[in-house]
């Protein structure tokens, strides 16, 4: 990564501005410069936001309003269980955790110890069997699976260990996608795509493939990919498992630059305790419980 | 919605299953526009000689000229009925033998049937299609002389202009012109002196069919009337266009039906074969499809994506197979006609209905192929996305 890219003063000043924009209730139509600016407007009823701002009762579904002083997410004795064969296998038992948004978690613990499944409860790719999983504004248990799918579209920003951008997409096209999921115009996509590309420092690999990129380059084209919609929180699985340390640096402090200038809450399953070093606070996980 | 670029590319980066799938779908296609172009080609080649205001009279009981036969007497009572019905006073009135004689093949061993037809001396003029298109017609009068149509020209020994050929034994003939008749099957026949095919047969005094002109075809029906009131005749009318219809009726019916089946039996294998294909992309894309899952796309839009792709497969497919149908075009066919027992040449007759009918019959084999991978790709869990 190219830290003067990272660095860019305007693109960053552009996208923290945006950010402001769109998650300012009051502002009007959103500027449209940055990744995920318009898409936030775009969902955001005035009525709704409102509503939300004098209640605690969020809409049903659409971006997250923050609420300063409050909890991103609530995960009240969740448990969650697995059936396989016969045999009920109880993964989380119990757990009640809160993180603040603004956060930067870690979470660790030996394999078989439920990060992964925490990770997948309070990013909604799952729903608990029993307790509540309150993320911002949403309770997700009581949430259909479309309605999940929306939730992550608007909320969640996805980092994985594989990567997994699509290999026949090129890089730009890999960071479009997310956007696909809301009503900003095509033209318009490509340009937020091409910022959230400058912001991790890949401008002249915007038409590259996959295979033509680098792991490192690979996993800051799916940061790119994460942020492009400006989601509130980025869910990260091992996003340096897979990479050499020089690479996986680098990440590190892409992610760090996202959590302090960017505000992005940031929640990290790691093995590598020097990963879990960048992050503010460290959670240890054994066998379905916070320790 | 997922881009369809993604569809297109994952299929292209597959290329072997991809080409397998969309050879198979391809040829399912081609079977089956191919045999519905013949089937008709059969119709048209049948049906093109037909005029609208031609009724042809056969005894009653016979719905081919090989085996109907009306003797000059009654000929006559058709002329004077025709003179009647007609505002001019005089119908025009043909009478005409058909017979079918044996001749060798060109190319290969055997013989085959051609069709005779003694046709009286302006038998041309009646028929406003027909016209000589080498040599010349000939001789009014002339009992040794005949002219055969483009269709058989070439196919059988001894139709070359200036060739003969055995009539009958010892009844030899010449061929002096060869005539066309707007690709119907009457050039697939021979045409010669009606008197002189007549005593070679042995039908003197009789003549297989009778075909009347009148002034309108409006005028048909009171024809009919008049000459199927008088029992004594036995004679049925009918438009000229019915009876072509009656004789490509078998042979076009049973090249449909030939066609279908041969589609549907076809069709189910290209389906699986594309059903294997998508299966097989839809497993080794599990990672992608949760990753579009934990993005945000839904079931149904990964549902339509991976039907999408199934449906592009197969139109591209499909377009293959119709495209080299068309090339069949130019391929003549010659087949065995049921209702006279001689040679037809026919042609792959290629229309846009035909062509957008073979590509609907692709599109469905995608869809129904693609729809169970597209299930199971619906169903994969977002979770997938998350396993390393």
């Amino acid at each position: 990564m190219s830290d003067s890219d990272v660095k860019e003063p305007e693109a960053t000043t552009e996208d923290g501005d945006a950010k402001g924009d769109a998650r300012d209730n009051e502002s009007p139509a959103p500027k449209g410069d940055a990744p995920g600016e318009g898409a936030k407007a775009d969902a955001a009823k005035a009525d709704a936001a409102k509503d939300s701002a004098k209640s605690d009762a969020p809409p049903k579904s659409g971006p997250y309003r923050p609420t300063p002083g409050k909890p991103l997410i609530e995960m009240s004795n969740v448990t969650k269980t697995f059936h396989k064969g016969k045999e009920p296998l109880t993964v989380l038992d119990g757990l009640t955790l809160t993180i603040a948004e603004g956060a930067f978690e870690a979470l660790m613990g030996p394999s078989g110890s439920g990060k992964s499944t925490l990770l997948n409860l309070i990013a909604g790719l799952d729903r608990p069997t029993s307790g509540t999983a309150r993320v911002a504004g949403h309770n997700l248990e009581k949430m259909s699976d479309g309605e999940l799918a929306k939730f992550r579209a608007q909320n969640i920003g996805f980092i994985f260990q594989a990567y997994n951008l699509l290999p026949v997409l090129t890089a730009v096209e890999n960071v479009e996608l997310p956007l696909l999921l809301t009503k900003v115009p095509s033209g318009e996509r490509r340009k937020r795509a091409e910022t959230a590309l400058r912001v991790v420092g890949l401008s002249d690999r915007m038409g590259h493939y996959p295979r033509q990129l680098s792991g490192g380059q690979e996993q800051r084209v799916a940061i790119a990919r994460a942020i492009v919609n400006d989601p509130t929180i980025l869910v990260c699985d091992e996003p340096t498992g897979d990479l050499d340390r020089k690479s996986a640096d680098d990440i590190l402090a892409l992610l760090t630059k996202l959590n302090q200038d960017f505000k992005k809450t940031i929640l990290m399953v790691t093995h590598d305790p020097s990963a879990a070093e960048r992050a503010t606070t460290t959670r240890h996980l054994n066998k379905g419980r916070l320790d | 919605m997922v881009p369809v670029k993604y569809n297109i590319r994952s299929l292209v980066v597959r290329k072997t299953t991809t080409a397998a799938a969309g050879l198979g779908l391809a040829l399912v296609v081609f079977v089956f526009a191919s045999v519905m172009m013949l089937g008709n080609g059969i119709r048209k080649t049948m049906g093109r000689a037909a005029s609208p205001n031609v009724a042809v009279i056969l005894r009653k009981g016979s719905d081919a000229e090989l085996s109907s036969g009306i003797s000059n007497e009654s000929l006559n009572l058709v002329k004077a009925a025709a003179g009647q019905v007609s505002a001019s006073g005089k119908g025009e009135v043909v009478g005409e033998v058909v017979v079918v004689i044996l001749l060798d093949k060109i190319g290969t061993d055997g013989m085959s049937n051609v069709t005779v037809r003694g046709v009286p001396d302006g038998a041309l003029g009646f028929r406003s299609t027909a016209k000589v298109i080498a040599g010349r017609a000939p001789k009014p009068g002339a009992a040794d002389e005949v002219m055969v149509g483009n269709g058989i020209r070439g196919r059988f020994k001894g139709l070359e202009i200036g060739e003969s050929f055995e009539l009958k034994k010892n009844r030899s003939v010449k061929v002096v012109g060869v005539f066309s008749d707007d690709g119907s099957s009457n050039e697939s026949e021979v045409w010669g002196d009606l008197n002189a095919v007549q005593s070679a047969f042995g039908r003197d005094g009789y003549v297989s069919s009778a075909r009347v002109k009148l002034d309108s075809p409006g005028k048909i029906d009171a024809l009919k009337a008049q000459i199927e009131s008088d029992r004594q005749l036995g004679l049925i009318v009918m438009r000229e266009s019915v009876f072509f219809e009656k004789q490509s009726e078998m042979t076009a019916t049973f090249m449909t039906a030939l066609g279908v089946l041969i589609a549907v039996f076809f069709s189910l294998g290209a389906m699986i074969g594309a059903m294997i294909t998508m299966h097989a992309q839809v497993a080794s894309r599990q990672r992608e499809i949760g990753t579009l899952r934990a993005l945000g796309f839904s079931k149904l839009s990964i549902l339509t994506s991976f039907l999408l792709e199934s449906l592009f497969l197969a139109l591209v497919g499909g377009a293959i197979g119709a495209g080299a149908s068309l090339a069949m075009s130019f391929v003549k066919i010659t087949l065995l006609n049921a209702s006279s027992w001689s040679e037809i040449v026919f042609t792959f007759d290629p229309t846009p209905a035909i062509i957008v009918r073979s590509m609907i019959l692709a599109g469905v084999m995608g869809v129904i192929g693609g729809f169970l991978p597209a299930l199971r790709a619906a169903r994969v869990s977002p979770v997938e996305a998350m396993r390393a």
